[in-house]
């Protein structure tokens, strides 16, 4: 529970200023106001404050005095009981400002909606409006109203505890994901550089390879034709080169955008737009890996395939000798499985009771004898389109 | 349920041609009722004139009768006391009759097929391909003798084995491959483009594996495949058991026609799970683990092996093999020479052919006339031009137009063509 707004920073000013008397002015900065070491005699002095009343002290008075335990804060009037864990440096000069970023911070811990959760905009807006009140009563309310607002912050954290966690969870995801890209673009912009070194040193040999075939060529004698050839076979490679730099710059600009789409849909997750706090969606169960067969089942019910070589057909034995047969790789235990599917389906489909009940997998017989009549007529038809 | 019967009903063969009884039943009474309203729409339409009747003065008349006299109603039949105008309609088939003559075709093409030599899957195919071309399609549209070549030579192809059209005409006697492959487009239609059919002969070699290994003596097995092959060769082909069974009960009940006692010892043996033993005891046909669906705790795997192994469906399937025996005891193999039998003709297919002769499709029985009348209206369609000239082609759509309901006389083929066939339906809807 934070102190009362009046009696942190100003007390510690007040406390300076009185320790200070008449001492220019000595700030905050350079002088504890606990045991009133100042800069000048401790260099290295660092202030710590306890986000319970944020009074600072320098490091050696809070191990001195915290280093047996939980102690009473030393600073007159005030009862807090710290703990040397909780003691922190401030990042900020103005305390009242640490003050209210941390209590900022632990609010957005809670209300940690964002703009997808709502249905409209107004809502949403409503939802920052309320937060926003809330969080000024936290930091400049009077007691009343701020103890209010803290019993309202515990009591909705306690509600929502899953909402939060879940949402805190999609927020670091998406927060893990813009790393990533990030990280990404960079190894890609490092990559893109290396390589632009390659092809400069490649590039550079490659002239000086072309210089050495061609003062090659001038010396076994063909001096013009010999000139000119190289001079060609630079020309022409350095347009190679150039064609690929402009791939590559094409590939570069293709990334970045792709990159920049790519951001784009990450900030989407906290731009300022709204909706009402939407109905929450379950995802959708996994659906597992794509079954080419959409379900069907070929573990055969009513006959078993197993022990291989207990079924036979006297039949077939011809046919195992056949060198037609074997050398296609023909395999006679599926047409042994096919046999005894075709011997078993349908066994249990009685097609009178089925398809008069029609429904689900049957046309009923008129519909059947107009398709039928239909196609009859509609051949001419179509047999014309052939034709 | 059983993962097999799952994968069955994944085929085309139940998904689009299996049917109930009376399902069946009420599509054949549909496309006759069809081809009814059609023909009879077409003979007495203005344009229409029997051929030999009228002198051949117009084109449309060279496109819309077939040149052929036999495939023309004979005028001679009509009661000679007609008027001028359009001759009175001829007396159509019944459905019933038309199934005669499907069923008798159906043994001729079966009989052409065993000339030819073809193997049995290509027989059954074919007959398969012809019974179902005839439940959409009535017997008086498109003509049977053609038909069953038609699905003779399409059923090789369905089975793989690719013959030559000049041979295939040669082994037939035909002369010109057009009168075969007029119809081919035709049938594959007529069959929904399923051309896969489930046949029960491999069924029945894993049936006798699966006895085999139960340890029943060889001898006795061979006798019974053998008589069982035998039946599976004629008596599901010549009946309407392909639409109503799945290819395993066919083949268990050939088998049980062949021996009830090694049938019922199979079905006994596959459905021997009760709930009071444990299944996996005795080490039966059950996969050792957990092979239902990854059932974990022990009950829920019990019921799903009562589901699927137990007695209760033992019992289901004991009565629809029991059915499928009887519609197969109508058709034994002895049966082959009934429909042969020159009395039995006589007395049984020859007045329904002679029916058949006097009211078939005038527009469609000559297959060839037919494909080359809708190349050419094609043609013209292609040219643009006014199809005033009445081709006979433009006369069958409009006919089919106004014979299906769809009266309003739409001249622009391209919006006709997206009125008819609807969006729903991908074989095109009713026209």
């Amino acid at each position: 529970m934070p102190p009362k707004s009046s009696s942190f920073g100003a007390g510690a000013r007040a406390g300076t200023s009185s320790s200070g008397g008449g001492l220019p002015a000595l700030s905050s900065d350079d002088m504890c106001p606990v045991c009133k070491t100042i800069r000048y005699l401790n260099k290295d002095m660092e202030f710590l404050i306890h986000p319970d009343c944020y009074h600072s002290m320098c490091s050696n008075c809070v191990n001195r005095l915290f280093n047996d335990g939980p102690n009473q804060c030393p600073y007159a009037g005030c009862h807090k009981t710290l703990r040397r864990k909780g003691f922190r440096a401030p990042f900020f000069g103005d305390l009242s400002v640490e003050r209210e970023v941390d209590i900022r911070r632990r609010v957005a811990a809670v209300f940690n909606q964002v703009e997808d959760d709502f249905e409209t905009l107004l809502d949403y807006n409503n939802y920052l409006q309320m937060v926003e009140d809330l969080t000024f009563e936290l930091v400049h309310g009077t007691d009343q109203k701020r103890q209010q607002a803290e019993a309202q912050l515990q009591a909705w954290e306690a509600e929502h505890k899953a909402d939060i966690e879940r949402n805190r969870r999609a927020g670091r995801e998406a927060d893990d994901l813009q790393r990533r890209r990030i990280a990404a673009e960079r190894d890609a912009a490092r990559q893109r550089r290396i390589e632009a070194i390659k092809e400069a040193e490649e590039e550079k040999r490659e002239r000086v390879r072309s210089r050495e075939a061609e003062l090659d060529s001038m010396q076994t004698g063909e001096a013009g034709g010999g000139g000119g050839g190289g001079q060609r076979v630079q020309l022409k490679r350095r347009g190679q080169v150039n064609k690929n730099t402009a791939d590559a710059a094409a590939n570069m600009i293709q990334d970045k955008n792709a990159a920049a789409a790519a951001g784009a849909d990450g900030l989407g997750v906290g731009r300022l737009s709204i909706r009402g706090l939407k109905e929450k969606k379950r995802p959708p169960p996994p659906e597992g890996p794509y079954d080419p067969f959409g379900g069907l089942d070929f573990i055969p019910s009513r006959y078993t395939l197993e022990p291989k070589g207990t079924l036979n057909h006297p039949a077939l034995d011809h046919w195992r000798l056949d060198q037609g047969h074997i050398t296609g790789g023909y395999s006679f235990d599926e047409y042994i499985s096919r046999a005894m599917f075709d011997a078993f389906a349908g066994l249990g489909v009685f097609i009178e009771d089925e398809k008069e009940l029609g429904g689900q997998t049957g046309l009923s017989a008129g519909q059947v004898a107009t398709i039928g009549g239909g196609i009859g007529a509609v051949g001419d038809k179509m047999e014309l389109d052939a034709s | 349920m059983a993962t097999e019967d799952a994968r069955y009903r994944l085929s085309s063969q139940y998904r689009l041609w299996s049917f109930s009884p009376s399902q069946l039943a009420s599509m054949r009474e549909k496309s006759n009722a069809l081809a009814r309203a059609s023909i009879s729409q077409r003979l007495s339409s203005p344009g229409y004139h029997p051929p030999a009747a009228s002198s051949l003065s117009t084109s449309s008349l060279n496109l819309s009768a077939p040149t052929s006299s036999t495939n023309t109603p004979d005028p001679e039949a009509h009661p000679s006391g007609t008027p001028s105008g359009p001759p009175p309609l001829p007396e159509f088939l019944t459905p019933a009759e038309e199934l005669v003559v499907v069923t008798f075709y159906t043994s001729e093409l079966l009989r052409a097929a065993d000339h030819a030599q073809f193997s049995d899957e290509i027989k059954a195919t074919s007959a398969a391909f012809f019974r179902r071309f005839y439940v959409t399609n009535s017997i008086m549209t498109y003509p049977p003798q053609e038909m069953l070549i038609v699905a003779l030579f399409f059923g090789c192809k369905a089975e793989g084995a690719f013959m030559r059209i000049t041979d295939f005409i040669k082994t037939f006697g035909r002369e010109h491959p057009e009168e075969i492959l007029a119809g081919e487009f035709l049938l594959c239609q007529g069959i929904r483009f399923a051309f896969d059919v489930k046949h029960p002969f491999r069924a029945l070699r894993g049936a006798m594996m699966e006895l085999r290994r139960m340890g029943i003596p060889g001898e006795e097995l061979d006798k019974v495949e053998r008589r069982a092959k035998e039946i599976l060769r004629f008596s599901p082909l010549i009946t309407d058991a392909y639409f109503h069974y799945t290819p395993s009960q066919i083949m268990l009940a050939a088998m049980s026609l062949a021996d009830r006692g090694m049938a019922e010892k199979l079905i006994t043996h596959t459905f021997h799970h009760t709930t009071s033993k444990n299944t996996d005891g005795d080490g039966g046909d059950t996969p050792g683990n957990g092979g239902t669906n990854g059932g974990n705790t022990g009950n829920a795997r019990g019921r799903n092996m009562e589901e699927t192994i137990g007695a209760q469906i033992r019992d289901k399937v004991l009565g629809a093999i029991e059915s499928c025996r009887e519609m197969l005891a109508k058709e034994m193999p002895e049966r082959r020479e009934h429909w042969t039998n020159k009395q039995v003709f006589k007395a049984h297919v020859q007045p329904i052919r002679k029916k058949l002769n006097k009211c078939k499709d005038p527009d469609r029985w000559n297959l060839v006339e037919l494909q080359r009348a809708r190349r050419e209206q094609a043609l013209k369609r292609a040219d643009s031009e006014e199809r005033e000239d009445g081709g006979g082609g433009t006369g069958t759509i409009d006919d089919d137009g106004a014979v299906f309901g769809d009266v309003a006389p739409q001249r622009d083929p391209k919006r006709r063509k997206v009125v008819a066939k609807g969006l729903e339906d991908p074989f095109g809807g009713p026209l």
